[in-house]
């Protein structure tokens, strides 16, 4: 079950945080550690770099708390802060593998592998994505994003947050197809430019 | 036409429904442990520059003002010059330096009384600098040269205004989010 980043968090605590009381911040750290943290794997699909991007998010929330001034519920913000701070260190280092994206399972109507994947072979499935299809999936599909609102957060348009959410799909479906068959998807990550 | 969408729908429902069964992962263990120290780290090289800054600049004015006078001077006069001056500078400076301990003492006695309470981070930083106090004091009361004595009066004025200026950071952090607040955007 995916871990929610929907938690209200007390007034009290997030005034006290708001004054830079290194309490309310372990408090807060504690309650979203687990979401926080699972978001930052699910979009760089690497624990060591999900450790990074929350440990960084999170001391951004520590300094910036007092611009918080409560027009959206706070997990919101914090959910924010973390996708920012993955895209900032995606930008910087450049981590996302470009791949090929061959169009020969184009059928986006055919039965849909992943009700049949075990969680184990979609995971690694959504492992092997680009780390930009892979959180647009994500984003769209679990954390309930527009197009606009991943158009905006990535700085691009909205066609673009669509062709990578087709794009990201449609490779899925190959991957688990493959898997399903025996066959190395590593052999079609190629090193050709992203869409 | 209506078929396919809805068959798109249905698939689009079940990859998320899908995506959101996956199991959740575990963060290690020690995330807020590691955290903590980056944060007491931070705030001291923030205290440090704070404080390194303006000492550096004041020596630095220090030295200028005192360089163009020795170069005037001939040679041996200098030289002589130089060794009198400066004893009697550090004869004269351990006086003065051992008065303002006494005023920063009693300054740091005061927000200790009526301080607000430091948090662990900042506790922690204050058991340290109290303790290089006690190091100082005792290497103090073992010298009788006039010039080491005034290095570590020196030194130990020097922590004794980063302990007081380590309990006035509730206040200037207080000060900076009020400001804050009243000139930020969210979101």
């Amino acid at each position: 079950m995916t871990p929610s980043f929907q938690q209200h968090i007390e007034p009290e605590w997030l005034a006290r945080l708001q004054r830079r009381d290194v309490a309310a911040f372990e408090h807060v750290y504690r309650r979203f550690e687990r979401a926080a943290w699972n978001l930052a794997l699910r979009l760089s699909g690497r624990a060591d770099v999900a450790q990074e991007v929350l440990h960084d998010a999170m001391l951004k929330a520590f300094e910036r708390a007092g611009q918080y001034r409560g027009d959206a519920p706070f997990w919101a913000w914090l959910r924010k802060l973390v996708v920012n701070e993955w895209l900032m260190r995606l930008r910087r280092d450049r981590m996302q593998l470009f791949e090929v994206f061959t169009d020969s399972l184009a059928d986006d109507e055919a039965a849909a592998p992943w009700a049949m994947a075990d969680s184990a072979t979609l995971d690694r499935a959504l492992n092997r994505l680009p780390d930009t299809a892979r959180a647009v999936l994500w984003l769209y599909h679990v954390e309930g994003y527009t197009h606009i609102e991943i158009a905006e957060q990535f700085g691009r348009s909205v066609s673009f947050s669509k062709s990578q959410l087709a794009r990201g799909t449609r490779r899925l479906r190959e991957l688990l197809h493959m898997d399903k068959n025996g066959e190395d998807a590593s052999c079609m990550i190629g090193s050709i430019g992203n869409a | 036409m209506h078929d396919r969408l809805d068959r798109q729908r249905m698939n689009d429902d079940a990859l998320a429904a899908a995506l959101r069964a996956l199991p959740m992962g575990e963060p290690p263990g020690n995330g807020w442990q590691r955290l903590a120290v980056r944060i007491a780290r931070e705030r001291r090289r923030r205290l440090l520059s704070r404080i390194a800054l303006p000492a550096a600049l004041a020596a630095g004015v220090a030295f200028a003002v005192w360089l163009p006078q020795v170069r005037r001077a001939p040679a041996p006069v200098r030289a002589v010059a130089q060794q009198a001056a400066t004893n009697r500078a550090a004869i004269a400076d351990v006086a003065a330096l051992r008065a303002h301990s006494q005023r920063l003492q009693d300054w740091v006695r005061t927000l200790d009384r009526e301080g607000a309470p430091l948090d662990a981070a900042a506790l922690a930083d204050a058991v340290s600098l109290q303790n290089r106090i006690g190091l100082i004091d005792l290497q103090l009361s073992a010298t009788h040269d006039s010039s080491a004595s005034a290095a570590l009066w020196q030194q130990r004025n020097a922590l004794l205004e980063r302990l007081g200026l380590l309990r006035l950071q509730p206040y200037s952090v207080a000060m900076q989010t009020r400001a804050a607040r009243t000139d930020t955007t969210v979101l």
